[in-house]
């Protein structure tokens, strides 16, 4: 089934991605021990006349052995989960290279930052739809939103964060493959959210430096 | 009243009460039992509609912008010739999931079968207010009615999601829809009334009501399941109330609680409908559950495995689904750690759920199981909710929720538990026909039913999961916009194939379920050979429901008991002094 | 309606149970006395009850989103806005609490007997309440007057919706107040049969109860 995830570029994508399939093959098994149990009793017990059901009201061992076991199953994995969690939110790596994404209906506005190398002054630079960052470099984006609340997505990053009209939040992450990704937005955000779309272009550094200086350079002057 | 029913002569159920005319009898009943029957017919009415639209919008995410055939009469801007546009596509799915959890599962699982079922289980004459009761139906008619009505006013109906995010909902301009998105609100605002009024009923009447004998821990599983739901509506739907009461006053009185512009917070209203939310699913699963387990019990002819392990898990699901209301908001930019604290409580609440899931194993094993209608779609529930509830997992881990939340892996997961309700439903339905109208329905066409419907069930939602693994998002329009999703698509016809084909299903129960209202062979008083109460009420139950005040000799699943040579014993059925001691 | 309860038809009395204990999984407990189950209290009580339960969850609702922006601002109540009469409403407060006072003097009159004093002390109740509501109109008057208004600010929404929503209710307990009153006066309640002014006296304690915690929170807080 997980061979349909998309092609992770990311520096963190196969953290989650193994967590993923560590979930996949826990509840793979459970679902197989389950249903197989369930047709073999089906195929077993099923109605034979002359015959009599087994008188029990249940046995307590067995309840306590299949109450512990999936709890034992779940705090582990949420505390594996926690770690990675920390990782991608709290912990998060110190960068030199911000931008700034404002969401409305139906577009992002992608800032960068002006002469003044600041973001969020009257001289930042803008662009539509297009988010364009060089590989292997820690990426913040100060995201927010200006009417409703929209999700950024890159699927390719395992990357999603919700644009909350108001307030401003801040995710990062580090891409390791240049190219072309798609960029969807993922939270309904009225009759244009299908196709509210746009491009992150991950360069290799010399192309980007190319990039900056056709697109930013000029516009800084 | 009570003294002649006491007095217990068969025929005094005839004789000592007045004809109600046609009206009281069938209209304004107070009776639960025809209240029972208008909730059914209500939320079945809406499960067409429901459904139909979802139709339309597997027909839009298959086939996008082609004429959807036989709509081509709808007018512009709703439809052009048959095509929909994205609003409309908007409005479909909102519409869809408010009719389905809000005027199809809780009418049918907790009005219908809340009414019916409670007296009878508890052997009782009536609910605590019979009056309360039947203006809880006719209130949540009318709030069906204002749903619907919603379709036919300019501008359309809600198209903000059932979950009605803010700031896309509160104010007219960012969806375009003005009046249909505050009938929206008001039709929920009603429905909270509705489900006041039937909740207080539920929880006066198994406290105070209960026939000798029945102690708390001798209710049916049903009842159990029924109890916990009604205090889950009782304490979580004013919530709701005061949220969309604010919503309200956003969008007409000019307040601006969650709109940023005026001082408001957006996420606020993400908190408080997800403080209701999350207790609004398990007000759905419970009755599923609690129907499920007296199925299971029933027809493998053998008592409930753990039949106290399985009233606790309830309750302590109900507690806990107050405190995980935040999974639904890992990615909303709410701080961290509060992620952390509700990832941590969500894995907490599958455990209850694993107790009922090996616990409802253990009732088959060693069973003597008849695999009738009602048993086969019992066990669909199992099968579904086992599915749903695993894929729940994936979610519950925040990292892995970044990448599948808003995807079509979130769809498969609540279609899996809250469409596989839908299973219990059917299982009730086959159960309890019987007693409800005193006809069988045909046990063929029941099992073609079921054999259809599990089958393309699970052919239209488990593909989902494939999508929301390639990231396809959910609450789209039109997939083929996305260069990523192209190789996805013909999973999109695929599951549009099956979801029709799941729709056209559904066509030999509604054959068999109207000709057996009328033509059905006729039922005696305990077709399935069942404990519970109702079952020793006659068929279908007359006004007052029982000949004799039943008292209860011992709990609800004495199946194969060595005591009797039957392999049933009726709660209400008395022993020889002594014999009723348990040997064990 | 079948109000009388069920329970306390048919009494087959039986020995009591047997050191009653609860397995997991082991059915039900042995020699199942048959006992007729006393209910808790009259089904109208546990209804109010449920009621009430269901009010607290609406208010708290309310209470809670008004906690979320009280603790999200630095600057409360915000500039620009009219300060709230905290003198006068404080008054009222007593007013509001002394009425729940009467309130349950009437109650402690029926119980004792005394019906004339019942429906003289629901008169003082309604006074009190009504004077109650007076105040609450002539503060808001004065409040749109100075510029408060829903619109106005957060602050103002805030402010009318949980003070008009208690005022509402104040209002509905006062139509039933209004209907014990006539009931009494008529000679409905006597020792022994009194339910409905009880649970009428149970919703008065609440909305008064509530009082203080908005007055609280709303203008002292
Ligand atoms: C009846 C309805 C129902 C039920 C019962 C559940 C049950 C669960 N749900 Fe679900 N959920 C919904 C209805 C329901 N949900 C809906 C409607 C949404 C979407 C709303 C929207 O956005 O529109 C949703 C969304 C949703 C999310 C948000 C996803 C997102 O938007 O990103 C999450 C996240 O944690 C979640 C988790 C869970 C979990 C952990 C359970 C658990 O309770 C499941 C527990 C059950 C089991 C786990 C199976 C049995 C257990 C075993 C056999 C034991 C062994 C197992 C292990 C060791 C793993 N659900
Ligand atoms: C109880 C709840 C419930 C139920 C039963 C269903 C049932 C179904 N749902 Fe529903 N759905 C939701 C709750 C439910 N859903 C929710 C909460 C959402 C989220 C909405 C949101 O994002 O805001 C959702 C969203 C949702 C989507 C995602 C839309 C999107 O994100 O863009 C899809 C897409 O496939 C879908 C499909 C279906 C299908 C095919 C069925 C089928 O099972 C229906 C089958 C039934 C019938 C078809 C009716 C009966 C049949 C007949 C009368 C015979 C005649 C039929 C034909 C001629 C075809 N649903
Ligand atoms: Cu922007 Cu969806
Ligand atoms: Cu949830």
């Amino acid at each position: 089934m997980l061979r349909w995830l998309p092609e992770d570029v990311s520096t963190y994508g196969h953290e989650i991605d193994s967590l993923f399939y560590l979930i996949y093959y826990i509840t793979a098994a459970t679902f197989i021990l389950v249903t197989v149990l369930m047709v073999v009793f089906l195929v077993m017990y099923r109605e034979r006349p002359g015959r009599r059901a087994i008188y029990s009201h249940g046995n307590t061992t067995l309840e306590i052995i299949w109450t512990i076991i999936p709890a034992a199953i779940l705090i582990v994995l949420s505390f594996m989960s926690v770690n990675t969690w920390a990782k991608l939110k709290s912990e998060v790596p110190p960068s030199d290279f911000a931008i700034q994404v404002t969401a409305k209906q139906f577009n992002w506005d992608v800032f960068y930052p002006g002469p003044d190398g600041k973001l969020g002054t009257q001289d930042d630079i803008r662009f539509d739809n297009d988010v364009h960052v060089p590989v292997n470099k820690v990426v913040h984006i100060h995201l927010t939103a200006s009417d409703v609340i929209h999700s950024f997505f890159i699927p390719n990053l395992r990357f999603k964060q919700d644009a909350v009209p108001g307030r401003t939040v801040t995710g990062w992450f580090e891409a390791t493959k240049p190219g072309r990704y798609e960029l969807p937005c993922a939270e309904l955000c009225g009759f244009g959210h299908s196709g509210m779309k746009g491009w992150l272009h991950v360069h290799n550094a010399e192309d980007y430096a190319k990039w900056a200086a056709e697109n930013l350079a000029s516009k800084q002057q | 009243m009570s003294q002649t029913v006491a007095a217990g002569a068969t025929h005094a159920v005839h004789g000592h009460h007045e004809e109600l005319g046609f009206w009281r009898t069938y209209i304004f009943s107070m009776d639960h039992k025809m209240i029972g029957r208008q909730f059914l017919f209500l939320g079945l009415f809406m499960l067409i509609i429901g459904g139909l639209l979802a139709m339309m919008v597997r027909w839009q995410l298959a086939w996008p912008e082609t004429p959807v055939p036989g709509l081509s009469a709808i007018p512009e801007p709703y439809m052009y010739e048959g095509i929909i546009p994205p609003q409309t596509y908007n409005a479909l799915f909102t519409m869809h999931a408010t009719i389905m959890i809000f005027f199809v599962v809780m009418p049918i699982m907790v009005g219908c079968y809340g009414n019916f079922l409670i007296p009878l289980m508890i052997g009782t004459r009536d609910m605590a207010f019979p009056l309360l009761n039947m203006l809880s139906f006719w209130v949540g008619a009318v709030a069906g009615v204002i749903m619907l009505s919603s379709f036919f006013v300019v501008g359309g109906p809600a198209a903000a999601g059932w979950t009605g995010y803010a700031t896309l909902s509160a104010k007219a301009a960012y969806t375009g829809v003005g009046m249909g998105q505050n009938l929206w609100i008001i039709s929920l605002l009603v429905l909270g009334i509705s489900s006041l009024m039937g909740s207080i009923n539920y929880i006066t009447t198994i406290v105070n009501m209960r026939a000798p004998g029945m102690t708390y821990f001798r209710m049916p599983l049903t009842v159990w399941s029924l109890f916990v739901t009604a205090i889950l509506l009782l304490l979580a739907l004013p919530v709701l109330t005061a949220a969309l009461a604010m919503l309200l006053f956003d969008r007409t009185l000019g307040t601006s609680f969650f709109l940023p512009e005026g001082g408001g917070q957006p996420l606020l209203w993400q908190h408080m409908f997800w403080f209701f939310g999350h207790p609004e699913v398990y007000i759905l699963v419970l009755p599923a559950m609690g129907v499920t387990s007296d199925l299971l019990s029933t027809f493998s002819r053998k008592p409930i495995f753990g039949y106290h392990a399985m009233a606790f898990s309830m309750i302590a699901i109900a507690f806990l689904s107050w405190i995980v209301w935040g999974h639904h908001m890992f990615i909303s930019g709410m701080n961290p750690l509060l992620g952390t604290a509700f990832m941590m409580t969500t894995m907490v609440i599958a455990v209850p759920s694993a107790i009922k899931v090996f616990n409802w194993l253990g009732t088959l094993w060693g069973g003597n199981i008849r695999l009738t209608s009602p048993m086969l779609f019992a066990l669909g529930f199992v099968s579904n909710f086992l599915i749903g509830g695993l894929s729940g997992i994936f979610m519950a881990s925040t990292p892995v929720d970044i990448f599948i939340h808003d995807t079509y892996y979130i769809v498969a997961h609540f279609h899996y538990v809250v469409a596989g309700i839908i299973f219990a439903l059917f299982a009730a339905v086959y159960y309890w026909f019987p007693k409800m109208f005193g006809r069988m329905m045909s046990e063929p066409l029941g099992k073609i039913h079921f054999a259809l419907t599990y089958l393309f069930f699970n052919l239209t939602f488990f593909p989902m999961h494939f999508l929301g693994v390639g990231g396809h998002m959910r609450r789209i329009y039109n997939p083929t916009q996305y260069e990523f999703l192209q190789p996805l698509q013909d999973w999109n016809v695929f599951i549009t194939i099956s979801a029709l084909l799941l729709g056209l299903s559904q066509v030999p129960f509604l054959i068999n379920f109207i000709w057996s209202l009328f033509g059905g062979k006729k039922a005696e008083r305990n077709p399935w050979q069942a404990n519970t109460l109702e079952w020793s009420a006659p068929t279908p139950p007359p006004h007052g429901n029982f000949e004799v005040q039943p008292t209860v000799y011992r709990g609800p699943y004495e199946y194969s008991s060595p005591e009797v040579k039957e392999d049933w014993l009726p709660q209400d059925k008395p022993l020889a002094k002594g014999a009723a001691v348990r040997g064990h | 309606m079948a109000r009388n309860s069920t329970a306390r038809r048919l009494d087959e009395t039986a020995p009591a149970a047997p050191g009653k204990r609860l397995e997991f999984g082991g059915g039900e407990p042995p020699a199942p006395p048959v006992r007729p189950n006393r209910p808790i209290g009259s089904n109208a009580w546990l209804a109010t009850l449920m009621f009430l339960g269901a009010e607290a969850m609406f208010f708290a609702g309310l209470i809670g989103a008004f906690i979320v922006f009280r603790v999200g601002s630095a600057i409360w109540p915000p500039p620009f806005q009219p300060r709230l009469p905290v003198g006068i409403t404080g008054v009222n407060t007593v007013i509001l609490v002394f009425s729940a006072v009467t309130m349950h003097a009437a109650l402690r009159s029926v119980r004792a007997g005394a019906t004339a004093r019942v429906s003289r002390m629901l008169a003082v109740t309604a006074v009190l309440g009504g004077v109650f509501l007076l105040i609450q109109g002539y503060e808001w008057a004065q409040l749109i007057h100075f510029g408060l208004t829903v619109s106005s600010s957060v602050y103002g929404g805030l402010f009318y919706t949980l003070i008009g929503f208690h005022a509402l209710h104040v209002a509905g307990a006062l139509i039933w107040l209004a209907l014990v009153f006539i009931q009494a006066k008529s000679g409905r309640f006597s020792k022994q049969q009194h339910t409905g002014l009880r649970i009428c006296v149970m919703y008065w304690t609440f909305v008064v109860a509530l009082w203080p915690i908005l007055y609280g929170l709303v203008y002292l807080y």
